[in-house]
């Protein structure tokens, strides 16, 4: 139990320091809310005026948004590591391997949230959907969606940052991993925007849930070979 | 639970903290390095190339050599940061590969590079630091590293903004935080200027004198002289020399293919 206490004190001085160099240094934040902003901007133009197709489309282009931009976060939160060997230096601590991903996953985690929910409104407000009127699900959507990007992220991130081409081959690793992560956050927003009549938004749910842990154990379980020789 | 020693030297200011565990008594003390034919290639060249030696625990050892002789090498694999390719390295007994988790503990390192965070102050690092190696009284020995290395008027700064000596000065201050046992040192007076100097020498001084094993490479022969107990001479990866008591090394038994040539050798 003391063990546990102290990983979980570990994942909490990782997020922390990497939420101080954040807010500090914005090396995340504004390309990343830019970036989402362009996609769902040129997506909108793409499918043109029609206020009635724009609203279809919406959870398509919001989990689009997110994904995309969410890559960018991802790889621009692990990049802190590269300053002057700190990546080393992490990996010599005398910690759990496991709480490493565990803090990094979460300071990915809080930073995903905190997108998509922006993204979700400006989608709202872009698009003339009513996200208020199903936000319970929506934030269980949302919540579930920035998770699986997150532990999928944090992996993949530590796989590529040591690598010359990691801005390529970050989303390459990624997108095709997030494919069903992607199509449960899809669906599950379009049910929920209709009021879930056929009451399968539990299922997709679930299926995002699954998604998560498979992918955080599996994160947790892996990550400390990436800090390995 | 830990305890401070402070030295009876010249230097008042230098707190070096160590526990029961981390030290023991001097006659129980297995020897800090014991390492046996230890190699290391990088894309098959051998940086290390079959290093057999032995360290008595509490000593500081200089190590010395040309570029490429495989000093930073011998201390990385010493560190955990990078496996052997070839034969085995102990610290206090434990294996550098199998037991790397357990080694980490004991031992504090040194690079070239500072592992410093850019957009964190100085405090803000060690206290990261601190957080990450169970430090007790954390804020108390933050306050006192940052003291000791000369940087409490700067704590509060940004470390993006601060000169190579001062980031050196920093990671200095961050093995401060621990108790290891083994102290590694890559170029230590790399950067530093007069005070920075002073300050690795006291550092040096304190850890000699309450009995942690340090083994520092530099190229500052003769600065060194006065502060060791011994040495150990790195050429093209193998031991060209030791001295001092306490200090061992045996041939190395080389198949043909992991003996270098100057061709060979990394640089």
């Amino acid at each position: 139990m003391s063990a546990l206490r102290g990983e979980a004190r570990v994942a909490l001085a990782i997020c922390r320091k990497d939420a101080l160099a954040e807010l500090r240094g914005r090396h995340a934040t504004v390309s990343t809310l830019f970036f989402a902003a362009v996609v769902l901007l040129l997506f909108g133009f793409a499918l043109g005026p029609d206020s009635a197709r724009l609203a279809a489309a919406a959870p398509g282009l919001l989990w689009l948004a997110v994904v995309f931009a969410g890559i960018l976060a991802m790889g621009r939160l692990h990049l802190l590591e590269t300053d002057d060997g700190a990546l080393e230096q992490l990996a010599l601590y005398p910690v759990a391997r496991r709480a490493i991903y565990a803090g990094k996953a979460l300071a990915g985690f809080v930073a995903m949230l905190l997108l998509a929910l922006l993204v979700l409104g400006a989608v709202g407000v872009l698009f003339a959907v009513d996200v208020a009127s199903a936000w319970a699900p929506l934030l269980a959507t949302t919540v579930l969606g920035a998770l699986g990007v997150a532990a999928v992220g944090t992996f993949y991130a530590g796989v590529t940052v040591r690598l010359r081409a990691r801005e390529v081959m970050l989303p390459l690793l990624m997108l095709p991993v997030l494919a069903p992560l992607l199509l449960g956050a899809v669906k599950a927003t379009s049910v929920a925007l209709a009021g879930d009549p056929f009451g399968e938004l539990g299922a997709w749910l679930q299926l995002m849930l699954a998604f998560d842990v498979v992918m955080t154990v599996a994160g947790a379980a892996t990550y400390g070979f990436l800090l390995e020789d | 639970m830990a305890h401070h020693l402070r030295p009876q030297t010249s230097m008042p200011q230098t707190t070096i903290y160590v526990s029961p565990r981390s030290l023991g008594a001097p006659d129980s003390r297995p020897p800090a390095v014991v390492t046996t034919d230890l190699a290391r290639l990088f894309a098959g060249s051998p940086a290390l190339a079959g290093v057999s030696l032995q360290i008595q625990a509490g000593l500081t050892v200089a190590l010395l050599g040309p570029n490429g002789a495989g000093k930073t090498t011998l201390l990385r694999l010493l560190a955990t940061a990078i496996r052997p390719s070839y034969g085995r390295a102990e610290v206090d007994g434990l294996d550098v590969d199998r037991e790397a988790h357990l080694v980490r503990s004991r031992v504090a390192y040194l690079s070239h590079a500072t592992g410093l965070y850019d957009d964190l102050t100085a405090r803000e690092n060690l206290q990261f630091a601190a957080a990450m190696l169970a430090t007790p009284d954390a804020a108390e020995r933050v306050e006192r590293a940052l003291a000791d290395v000369g940087l409490t008027d700067r704590a509060a700064d940004r470390v993006r903004d601060f000169s190579a000596g001062m980031r050196r000065r920093l990671a200095l201050g961050r093995i401060l935080l621990g108790n290891a046992s083994l102290v590694l040192l890559d170029e230590p007076y790399a950067a530093l200027d007069a005070d920075g100097l002073g300050l690795v020498d006291q550092l040096l001084a304190a850890w000699r004198e309450v009995g942690v094993t340090v083994l520092v490479a530099s190229h500052a022969a003769d600065r060194l002289h006065a502060l060791v107990d011994g040495g150990v001479v790195l050429d093209r990866g193998l031991v060209a020399g030791v001295e001092g008591r306490g200090v061992t090394s045996v041939p190395p038994n080389l198949p043909a293919e992991r003996r270098p040539s100057p061709t060979r050798v990394a640089s």
